[in-house]
């Protein structure tokens, strides 16, 4: 963790460095222009009127330059932002500075604003694991370094929240890294959205999804100079999510495929990667069956075998190959799509002849145009009389026109150019039908933009109008996006400020090229040119001149020898455009015989790729124009067919009405140098793509309103200390602190804005309060130095001057001795002191005597004290005495008692004889009268008897 | 003995002092030096007792025996003696010279007291509460404390630094079991003295 740790935190402990705090507020720093660094450091020394004397930094050289030409500098606070717009100094030189600084720290990823700015590292980082994934999920942009993740994961959970599709913009140079940053955006949504909560067991769609770019790469990539895998068209990828959030499904659209790149390469450059990795990587069968050939043998592979170091292209097509297999894309149409390759391939090959006695073109050997027909699945007669002589309408009939050599060579590569586009928007469609299969139900998507950006060559074509166009509105789209919001925040502050809307701005330039009329656009002109039978490049020129003429943005090449058509100013800058082959560029004419040929191929593959046939462009309708209007009838009515510009006007306008449903996150990806060079960064360069991608300009719009914002309570703690007793004891609201600071800060009203939450300040005020803070700061510090100073100093004092007392007494000692010493009588005393006993008797009996009267004093005090305890002692007897008599009265008395208590007792025995006798006699008593109770009874019961026997007897 | 702290009670004569008139520099080579001061129109006003103590410490300082100390002891002098001044304040009354001749040159008593004089009429005017409000920019936690260590580099990196040994005179016992100080009782501690 902590290695990856470098890459995404500045490292804090610099950023507070109070030295350079220090140095900043004394040496005045500022950026002067430089040739070779883009900006140098340096230190005012003088002002005179426009002009400054500055020494540079390092290397202490002085320089005069132009006021206007100066640049501040940002306080140390500000080293290595996270987000420049932060900076309050906000200039080139600045924003160059912090990403170079940052860049140099290995720090790729910075915001600026609403971008997102990062700098391809050419090298591995250790910045994309599924650690640094977790950690990164479910944050705020705020609370995480900048990353390209951070980008992502706000997208998705803004789309959870607020249920709003989101987009995520890619551009930049070729090689500044936008396909990376784009996979790498996949690699975190695949992450985060999967159903499948288990990390081996990764979802199907989600193999799939991110196995679409092998494939994508393979066929639409290949080796430039600046970038070893570049991307050869422009692709937007929609994900699209359920409302749980997880992937249900993806769609890919893709722009302006350079498809000449097939035919023909610059030096050092390779075709499409599939070209290699099929000749190096296919088997004996494979090969047989494609017809492969040695590539020495490809005349439209133009170097030959062109290897990329470190890059094994059989390995990758066995890779593409298992690409294909996860994508189940089933054997037969790889075949299929492996054939078409092929045949491009072979249709370099075919060569014609012009013949001896005519301008008619011949094809002597034509085991080329069999192969072709062999992979393709056509007739070779049918196919070699389509180029050579094919059927063209004339007025209402239909005749054999004869080919020149140019003509069939154009037809030729015409036809590879366009079989390999066909194949390519093929396979795209293929990937979208594998990636959409689930059923259920999208709810909202995160689309991803990986197009190129801005490009101003020497001299351009029309190729860089499309590009630069599709820059042009989106650059529109992301000023139009600041702007709301800007507004927003302006308006939740309560701050009046009216914005302009800076979309607005680039209006004129977007006409100029896509107007329909008055005055038509650039696009539209040629259109309509292409329709005219005798326009040439030349007339659609002058077309544009006398159209557009007075449009700012549009501008006639100053000189007569500049080799430039025109010029547009767009918003990055002054391009200028060469008007050759427009016409034919727009047009894309097409062989329509050959293309009815392929239509009926008895290959099922070939005929599907060349199912819509109707609308191309035939060759007869550009062949007017290059015969000087022979054929009269040959004037095509506007709308039947579509030119290059309409198609993708048309994409586009499509495009921008998705984004503008979205809510757009724009990543600028910045290749730092040519040579493929970790660490190393141009400053011009980088200050070209700055411009080109429209950072400077959002920079721009930022200095307008108010940029730096700070709430109240850390504008407070910051800045406190440049109103003392501004603020009154105790508490106080911070919004009310902060006008009371701002009141005693003395600022105009025009450099500031208090929000709800927020002081809002114009660029550079900043700056200046932080230049005053420090020089604040440095005062107090410097005063209360002086005081510790004196701390110490005292401290030191006292201890010396206590020093001072103790040697002056053992001093004092010493001297008295010293003087001692050398007395006679001391000596002798000292000499007869130990035989002096006698000398102390005195002292002695004085002693005893002291002695004798403390023991005399003790004995008197014992004596009183006898005294009083024989006192005592005979109360005591007395008072025994007393208590004796008492007891021998009492004893008496008892006796007496006693002899009662005996007397009692015998009387007690005697009466109880008594008793005894008579109770005895009770008893006898009263058995006598039982017996003669029973006595009775018996009686009784002889007389009821006899007076029973006596009433019977009666009866 | 205590420290002399009662040179400030010498009657201050500021208005005197100001109107002080920029004299020649008396070392030419000195580039971009404040103008010297003229001590000469300094009124020395001292009471005899001051005057006596005055000498007393000053004649501590001299370690030579020449009734004279160097100009890089002044400073301490007089803090010895209960004033604060700035290092470059200091300078300048000794009409800024070279840092050779701070080391070299020697300075008698006499031309020592309108030296302190201008001082004592010029006292440093920092108080408490700017102190405790300087140090609180550097109170990363809002607590009251800052870290004894980034006190030293604040100390010793900014303004007129201070060298080690002075802050670790300074230091000496401030500094809690964590390392932290509390920097207003720091301030009230330093300002006792």
């Amino acid at each position: 963790m902590s290695e990856a740790d470098k890459f995404l935190y500045r490292d804090s402990g610099k950023v507070a460095n109070p030295l350079d705090q220090a140095d900043w507020a004394t040496k005045k720093l500022v950026w002067i222009p430089s040739e070779t660094l883009g900006f140098v450091a340096g230190s005012v020394k003088e002002e005179k009127g426009e002009e400054c004397l500055v020494e540079l930094a390092d290397t202490g050289k002085k320089v005069t330059v132009n006021k206007d030409d100066i640049q501040k500098m940002n306080p140390p606070k500000f080293s290595k932002v996270e987000d420049m717009a932060e900076l309050t100094c906000l200039n080139e030189a600045s924003v160059l500075h912090n990403l170079k600084d940052r860049y140099y720290s290995g720090l790729i990823y910075t915001y600026s604003g609403l971008f997102c700015v990062v700098i391809n590292p050419y090298k591995y980082l250790p910045i994309y694991s599924e650690n640094i994934i977790e950690m990164y999920k479910g944050k705020k942009r705020h609370e995480m370094p900048p990353h390209i993740y951070a980008i992502t994961d706000n997208a998705y959970r803004s789309m959870m929240q607020d249920r709003e599709d989101q987009s995520i913009l890619c551009t930049g140079e070729s090689g500044a890294g936008k396909t990376e940053n784009t996979k790498k955006v996949i690699q975190y949504l695949a992450h985060v959205a999967s159903s499948f909560k288990s990390k081996k067991d990764q979802g199907e769609l989600e193999k799939q999804l991110l196995q679409a770019n092998p494939i994508l790469e393979a066929f639409g990539n290949g080796k430039t100079v600046k970038n070893d895998n570049s991307s050869r068209f422009g692709k937007f990828i929609r994900i699209n999510f359920d409302v749980n959030g997880y992937i249900v499904g993806a769609n890919i659209e893709t722009y302006l495929l350079e498809k000449s790149r097939a035919i023909r390469q610059a030096k050092d450059e390779r075709a499409f990667h599939i070209f290699y990795y099929m000749l190096t990587g296919a088997g004996d069968k494979m090969r047989s069956e494609l017809c492969l050939e040695d590539y020495k043998n490809y005349r439209f592979l133009t170097h030959g075998n062109v290897t990329i170091p470190g890059q094994q292209d059989r390995d990758l097509f066995v890779e593409t190959m298992d690409a294909f297999n996860i994508m189940s894309i089933p054997e037969e149409e790889r075949i299929g799509l492996l054939k078409t390759v092929s045949a491009v391939l072979q249709l370099g090959n075919m060569s014609f002849k012009k013949e001896r006695n005519s301008d008619q073109a011949s094809m002597p050997d034509d085991t080329a145009a069999q192969k072709v027909c062999h992979l393709l699945g056509m007739n070779v007669t049918d196919f070699t009389r389509a180029i050579l002589s094919p059927r063209i309408k004339v007025g209402r009939d239909y005749v054999q026109k004869a080919q020149t050599q140019e003509q069939a060579e154009f037809a030729v590569e015409a036809l590879a150019k366009a079989s390999y586009e066909r194949m390519f928007r093929w396979l795209v469609m293929r990937i979208n039908k594998a990636l959409d299969k689930t059923k259920r139900q999208g709810a909202s998507f995160i689309g991803i933009l990986d197009i190129a950006g801005f490009e101003i060559f020497e001299l351009n074509s029309f190729e860089q109008l499309c590009i630069n166009y599709t820059n042009e509105k989106l650059q529109q789209l992301f000023n139009h996006t600041m702007f709301v919001l800007e507004q927003e925040e302006y308006q939740r502050e309560g701050i009046e400020w009216s914005f302009i809307d800076f979309g607005l701005d680039l209006q004129p330039c977007i006409d100029l090229i896509e107007k329909h009329a008055s005055p038509p656009g650039v696009l539209a002109l040629l259109d309509e040119e292409c329709w005219f039978p005798k326009a040439t490049d030349k007339s659609f020129v002058e077309k544009v001149v006398q159209e557009q003429g007075n449009n700012p943005k549009f501008q006639k090449p100053k000189k007569l020898k500049d080799s430039a058509d025109f010029c547009i100013i767009h918003y990055a800058g002054k391009v200028d455009y060469k008007a050759d082959e427009w016409l034919m560029k727009n047009m894309d004419p097409l062989n329509d015989n050959v293309a009815t040929l392929l239509n009926q191929s008895t290959d099922k593959f070939v005929s599907e790729l060349w199912r819509d046939v109707d609308r191309i462009v035939g060759l007869d309708k550009v062949a007017g124009m290059s015969d000087g209007g022979m054929h009269g009838a040959t004037k095509i009515r506007k709308g039947m067919f579509r030119t290059v510009g309409q198609l993708y006007k048309e994409q586009l306008s499509n495009l921008m009405t998705t984004l503008r449903n979205t809510n757009p996150n724009f990543v600028r990806c910045i290749i730092p140098n040519h040579e493929k060079k970790a660490g190393k960064l141009e400053p011009h360069l980088v200050l070209e793509q700055l411009r080109c991608n429209g950072v400077l300009e959002g920079i721009r719009i930022c200095r307008q309103g108010f940029p730096n914002r700070i709430v109240f309570q850390e504008f407070r703690q910051r800045y406190e200390i440049l109103t003392p007793n501004a603020i009154p004891k105790g508490f106080m609201d911070g919004k009310q602190a902060c006008v009371l600071m701002i009141k005693a800060l003395e600022l105009d009203s025009n450099l500031f804005r208090i929000g709800q939450s927020k002081v809002f300040f114009r660029a550079g005020v900043l700056a200046h309060l932080e230049e005053e803070r420090d020089i604040k700061i440095t005062d107090i510090i410097i005063s209360f130095q002086s005081w510790c100073r004196g701390y110490v100093a005292r401290k030191a004092f006292t201890k010396r001057q206590q020093q001072l007392t103790a040697m002056k007494v053992i001093q004092r000692n010493c001297a008295a001795y010293l003087k001692l010493r050398n007395w006679q009588w001391w000596r002798l005393f000292t000499k007869v002191k130990p035989l002096l006993q006698v000398t102390r008797q005195e002292e002695e009996m004085q002693a005893r005597e002291d002695e004798l009267e403390k023991t005399k004093e003790r004995q008197q005090q014992a004596e009183e004290q006898l005294q009083e305890f024989e006192a005592k002692q005979q109360q005591l007897n007395a008072e025994k005495l007393a208590l004796q008599e008492q007891l021998q009265a009492e004893t008496e008395l008892c006796a007496e008692a006693e002899e009662m208590r005996s007397k009692l007792a015998t009387r007690k025995q005697e009466l109880e004889e008594i008793l005894h006798d008579l109770e005895s006699r009770v008893e006898e008593e009263e058995e006598r009268v039982t017996h003669l109770q029973k006595l009775k009874n018996k009686h009784e019961a002889m007389i009821t008897d006899l007076e029973g026997r006596w009433t019977v007897d009666i009866q | 003995m205590a420290p002399k702290k009662d040179a400030k009670a010498a009657p201050a004569r500021k208005p005197s002092l100001q109107s002080a008139a920029p004299a020649p520099a008396p070392e030419p080579d000195v580039v971009a030096a404040p103008p010297a001061l003229d001590l000469s129109k300094v009124k020395v006003e001292f009471t005899p007792d001051q005057h006596e103590d005055y000498k007393e410490a000053f004649g501590l300082f001299d370690r030579v025996g020449d009734s004279k100390v160097a100009y890089n002891q002044v400073a301490d002098i007089m803090r010895a003696l209960g004033q604060n001044p700035t290092n470059k304040e200091v300078r300048k009354v000794l009409g800024n010279p070279s840092d050779e001749d701070m080391a070299a040159k020697r300075l008698e008593f006499e031309a020592f007291l309108p030296m302190l004089q201008h001082i004592v009429n010029d006292p440093n005017k920092g108080t408490f509460d700017d102190y405790v409000e300087g140090l609180r920019v550097f109170d990363k936690e809002g607590n009251g404390t800052v870290m004894g260590a980034e006190l030293r580099i604040v100390l010793g990196t900014l303004g007129e630094k201070m060298s080690e040994a002075e802050i670790d005179g300074l230091m000496q016992g401030q500094e809690d079991e964590n390392g932290s100080i509390n920097f207003e009782a720091f301030v009230k501690h330093i300002m006792s003295i």
